[in-house]
């Protein structure tokens, strides 16, 4: 009897949780004139939609740029996140601590503020409508610094020292000693980089304006508002969905590790 | 690697941490090619810190130190030539037994066959074989212990160094490791400097000890030479199971030179001639090992007292006898010992007995 209730309200929430996002797929799929109706079971199936979004967007060039874009700042981030985290974490040396501040204080400013000084810098380097304006300014972040430190101090200080004896270099202790240890960590910053990256929508849009660097949610955002899907909902909903799905994939892959990550106290601290 | 065998010289060595505590003062000592030294010392004495700068992973304040003939000071922990086994083990938790006794050499770029054929001798010798495939955390202890033991073996560094590597075994799996670590170090003939705060450990296993206390080396010597002639009375105490019993007093001249303690209680004639520094009036302490305090009859009794307690260890007991304000323990034949309460009568063996300065410490010379 318990249990059925559990089952219920936790039934309940599914469905509250869920509902949105199967009715959005659904709708996908849906004639434009049903979509409003808000139903599960439309009278027939279409691919309208898809065709209507593959015909106006670049969608293929947009998936390849927003692809590249954020597999380059999540490899970038991780590598130079956990160098800067293992310094941190397990070496000594002046200024540490007040360095460690700094970094802590970078997460407080907000994005806005700096958006003016980065584009100026950005144009002065001449690298607007290029992808590499939309990497080299994520090349690094202060929550992985964070959350990968936090993940490295776990490490005890005798096995960091073994391999030093066995002779690594601080950057091998890093990469081949440091990292298998810290795989929880690791995915966790990966993803929140990765989904950061993949949903940014504002950047791409000061610092490309030709049509063949443009990220997908770029592509989506200005299809949406700036009539391209002629005030259809399905078409609309079709290329936002287009955008959720890698996402969705990549979590469903890496969940596992994600909520080890959090469990394990990850972000402690 | 394979450059044989070398000593290791420490001369002056200091070493104060970044908050200022000076965890190593003045140290000097000498490990001999291929000898066993054990750095003997309570916990917090700095044993640790003095093997973290030997292999390179602190840096010394002052003085130097040397490894062959080579000032090593600044050369880094992966050129020094040296293998450590650490008190936690520190195994590589993802690598294999294989993998972890291997990876140092894979790094040094030594062939694959040779790495095979080092790792499977190592594994033979600690009885690892079947455990190759193993990871750390599906080992026991001891087990463990051996697969660090056996990390080491394989680099064939000139140098072995020891931090406490015994301390988390059973008290048999002990008693076996060191007779193993004796053997490897008869097979090796390799330079080894060995930590523990376990006095038995550094009395079997040790060619000459270093006794540390508070960052100072306290005596340097063989086993027996800092059990018999302990330099100080740190040593002196921290020597020994049940330590040796102390008496406060000083030197008085009634009938010949005797020592007077516990007001009274104790009174020991003393031979003057073999104690060349002693004056009358002089404040000392009085030193004597449980099995130099003898059951003796009422007549020839340098102390006498109820007995408090008595510990039964086998063929030996450990008779606790009150004597004044302080309690005296005797090791005596577990099979005539006296009863509790009872009256104990106990002599000193002259020839066994030991004076301290009572104000610096130091032992006062005795010839013969
Ligand atoms: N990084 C450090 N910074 C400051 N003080 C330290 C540091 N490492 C050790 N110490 C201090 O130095 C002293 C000696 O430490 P060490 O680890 O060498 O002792 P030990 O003799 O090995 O003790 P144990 O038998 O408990 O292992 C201790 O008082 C310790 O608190
Ligand atoms: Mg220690």
């Amino acid at each position: 009897m318990r249990r059925l209730l559990l089952y219920l309200i936790l039934g309940i929430g599914l469905v509250v949780f869920a509902y949105p996002f199967v009715w959005m797929g659904i709708a996908t799929f849906t004639p434009e004139a049903e979509i409003p109706e808000l139903t599960l079971l439309p009278s027939r199936w279409t691919l309208d939609h898809y065709r209507l979004v593959f015909e106006r967007l670049p969608v293929w060039r947009g998936l390849l740029n927003s692809l590249v874009v954020a597999l380059a700042v999540t490899a970038s981030v991780l590598v130079f996140t956990s160098m800067a985290a293992y310094a941190l974490a397990k070496l000594h040396w002046r200024g540490r601590e007040t360095v460690f501040s700094i970094i802590l204080f970078t997460m407080m400013v907000p994005f806005l503020l700096l958006l003016i000084p980065l584009y100026t810098l950005v144009v002065r380097l001449g690298w607007t409508d290029s992808l590499l304006g939309l990497i080299v300014p994520f090349m690094m972040n202060a929550t992985g610094v964070l959350i990968l430190r936090q993940s490295f101090l776990t490490i005890p200080r005798d096995l960091i020292d073994a391999a030093r004896i066995d002779g690594c270099g601080e950057l091998r202790i890093l990469f081949t000693i440091v990292w298998p240890l810290s795989v929880p960590a690791l995915v966790t910053v990966g993803l929140l980089t990765f989904i950061g990256s993949w949903n940014e929508v504002l950047w791409p849009i000061i610092v490309v304006r030709e049509v063949q660097w443009m990220t997908l949610p770029q592509l989506v955002a200005l299809f949406a508002v700036g009539g391209g899907a002629e005030g259809q909902l399905g078409p609309q909903l079709a290329a936002a969905f287009l955008l959720a799905l890698p996402i969705v994939l990549a979590y469903l892959f890496f969940q596992r590790y994600f909520i080890q990550s959090f469990a394990t106290g990850g972000l402690k601290g | 690697m394979g450059r044989g065998i070398a000593g290791i010289r420490l001369e002056q060595v200091w070493k104060i941490y970044d908050n200022g505590y000076v965890a190593v003062a003045d140290v000097t000592f000498e490990a001999a090619e291929g000898e066993f030294l054990v750095l003997l010392g309570p916990s917090g004495c700095g044993k640790t810190t003095l093997l973290r700068l030997v292999a390179g992973l602190e840096t010394v304040s002052r003085g130097t130190i040397r490894i062959g003939d080579q000032v090593v000071n600044d050369v880094p922990p992966r050129d020094r030539d040296i293998a450590m086994v650490f008190q936690n083990y520190a195994l590589y938790p993802h690598m294999t037994v294989y993998e972890n006794m291997a990876f140092g050499l894979k790094l040094r770029r030594v062939p694959k066959a040779e790495i095979d054929r080092r790792v499977r001798a190592a594994a033979r010798v600690l009885e690892l074989e079947h455990l190759l495939d193993r990871r750390p955390h599906q080992l026991s202890g001891g087990q463990r212990q051996r697969v660090a033991v056996g990390r080491a073996i394989v680099r064939e560094p000139r140098v072995f160094l020891f931090d406490e590597p015994l301390s988390n075994l059973d008290a048999r799996l002990r008693v076996e490791m060191r007779a193993e670590l004796a053997r490897l170090h008869r097979e090796l003939g390799r330079t080894m400097l060995y930590v523990t705060h376990d006095q038995v450990e550094a009395m079997t296993l040790g060619q000459r000890i270093v006794v540390l206390n508070q960052g100072r080396v306290q005596q340097i010597g063989t086993p027996l030479d800092v059990y018999h002639r302990p330099a100080n009375r740190f040593v002196a105490g921290f020597i020994g199971n049940p330590p040796m019993n102390f008496i406060d007093g000083r030197l008085e001249r009634l009938n010949g030179l005797r020592f007077v303690g516990e007001g009274g209680h104790v009174q020991v004639p003393l031979a003057e001639a073999e104690w060349p520094n002693i004056q009358p009036g002089q404040r000392v302490t009085l030193g004597v090992r449980p099995e130099a305090v003898i059951p003796t009859t009422p007549e020839r009794a340098t102390v006498q007292g109820p007995v408090e307690t008595v510990e039964v260890l086998g063929a030996v007991a450990h008779l606790y006898v009150r004597v004044g304000q302080t309690t005296v323990v005797a090791q005596v034949d577990a099979a005539q010992c006296p009863a509790p309460e009872q009256t104990a009568y106990l002599h000193f063996d002259s020839t066994r007995i030991h004076l301290f300065d009572a104000e610096t410490g130091q032992a006062l010379l005795r010839l013969a």
